[in-house]
């Protein structure tokens, strides 16, 4: 399918911009869901192209206005909850006392 | 970008998804901190500053880098190993008239197993979409003029390969021995968007 | 099962787009280019992301010239897909 992901050679992108002295990751959440995906992938909740469909199904315009990590995690509870591991409220921790 | 906005809340929700998983036994007690510190302690550009600076003064190792990354990248040590699997890591040498680029256009592929975690600008919607059709303005971008008759070839790895650009070897260089030529080479080079 | 193709062979990228995902990406499909080496045996990605059984299927590097790609250009690209994603195009270039 085409979707969002599918960026190649299209128009209007700005300037590549690099950062100065980038750290690995900008905050410690991000390690945890690089993690958290590496657990999940090895205990084979799900495999690796599952995980970059989950991605890619994201509604366009929170893609593109998404972080990078911000889309990992998205698509790790997309994923645990349509496998059953957790229902989306669970993920969202709208139970245990509200 | 997640630098410029406050991520206070997703960070809280990626806590409380650790906290169930742990509690339901999809994720063992310590399991991932122990993954972070792994993953911090893997990959690294100074790998293939290595292996390159290897190429550069010893030409059957790079030709078996060529013909067979995994394999002679295990000579010096290291592996492709470091994911689920192995994966196939591709190397491709630039040359007088012939520059290398990579790119992964869906997504982010990326030799992380060797190098380490991919700069944010490679990962970008900027860099995917542009580098596979103007390459030559990409790497502007970067301060990099190639010259006209240099022909380039973009790597898009759209499947299992990984790739590593094998950086021509600077000028006057003789003198220097293997650890000075590995510290010339960055991880731009590695990607191809700098010339060494 | 013998590869369906070898460096050297013309081919042409499949144009329809699947309703799942896939790793051809859109720029460039429809398009003819070069097999340019092989990359060995894989699971196809289109069946492993909607949780299918996948034998193991050649992948090539395949080349393309930009202008082939984009109509403009004087670089090229070089993909790496999956046979399931090929077509012969009959152009006989291999000696």
């Amino acid at each position: 399918m085409s979707r969002i992901n599918d960026v190649g050679g299209m128009l209007g992108f700005p300037a590549v911009v690099e950062e100065p002295d980038e750290p690995a990751f900008h905050a410690d959440w991000e390690a945890h869901v690089v993690a958290l995906n590496a657990a999940l992938l090895r205990r084979g909740v799900y495999d690796l192209d599952e995980f970059r469909d989950a991605i890619e199904r994201m509604p366009p315009q929170e893609y593109l206005a998404s972080s990078y990590y911000e889309k990992w995690f998205r698509a790790i509870t997309t994923l645990l909850a349509e496998k059953g591991i957790a229902t989306p409220a669970e993920l969202a921790g709208e139970l245990a006392g509200g | 970008m997640s630098a410029t906005h406050d991520d206070a809340p997703v960070a809280a929700r990626v806590r409380h998804v650790e906290a169930l998983l742990e509690q339901r036994g999809w994720l063992a007690p310590g399991e991932i901190d122990e993954r972070i510190d792994a993953f911090a302690a893997g990959g690294s550009p100074a790998h293939g500053a290595a292996i390159t600076a290897r190429a550069w003064v010893d030409p059957g190792f790079r030709a078996r880098l060529l013909a067979d990354a995994n394999t002679a990248i295990g000579e010096l040590g290291y592996s492709m190993a470091g994911g689920l699997q192995e994966q196939q890591l591709t190397v491709v040498a630039n040359s007088e008239d012939e520059h290398h680029v990579v790119v992964c256009t869906l997504c982010s592929c990326y030799p992380i197993a060797l190098l380490g975690p991919s700069p944010g600008w490679y990962r970008s919607e900027a860099y995917r979409s542009r580098v596979v059709r103007e390459p030559r303005a990409v790497l502007r971008d970067f301060g990099v003029e190639l010259p006209a008759t240099t022909r380039i070839t973009v790597w898009d790895a759209s499947a299992e390969s990984r790739y590593m650009v094998l950086p021509r070897r600077p000028d006057a260089t003789e003198g220097l021995d293997e650890t000075a030529l590995a510290g010339l080479v960055t991880r731009k080079g590695l990607i191809g968007t700098a010339v060494v | 099962m013998a590869d369906r193709f070898a460096p050297g062979d013309r081919v042409r990228t499949r144009i329809a787009d699947p309703p799942h995902h896939t790793r051809l990406p859109r720029y460039a499909r429809g398009a003819h280019g070069e097999v340019v080496g092989t990359a060995g045996h894989h699971p196809l990605a289109d069946e492993r992301a909607r949780g299918l059984a996948s034998a193991p299927r050649a992948v090539y590097h395949v080349r393309f010239r930009a202008a082939d790609l984009f109509g403009e250009g004087d670089h090229a690209v070089v993909l790496e897909l999956w046979e399931d994603y090929l077509e012969p195009t009959g152009e006989e270039t291999r000696p």
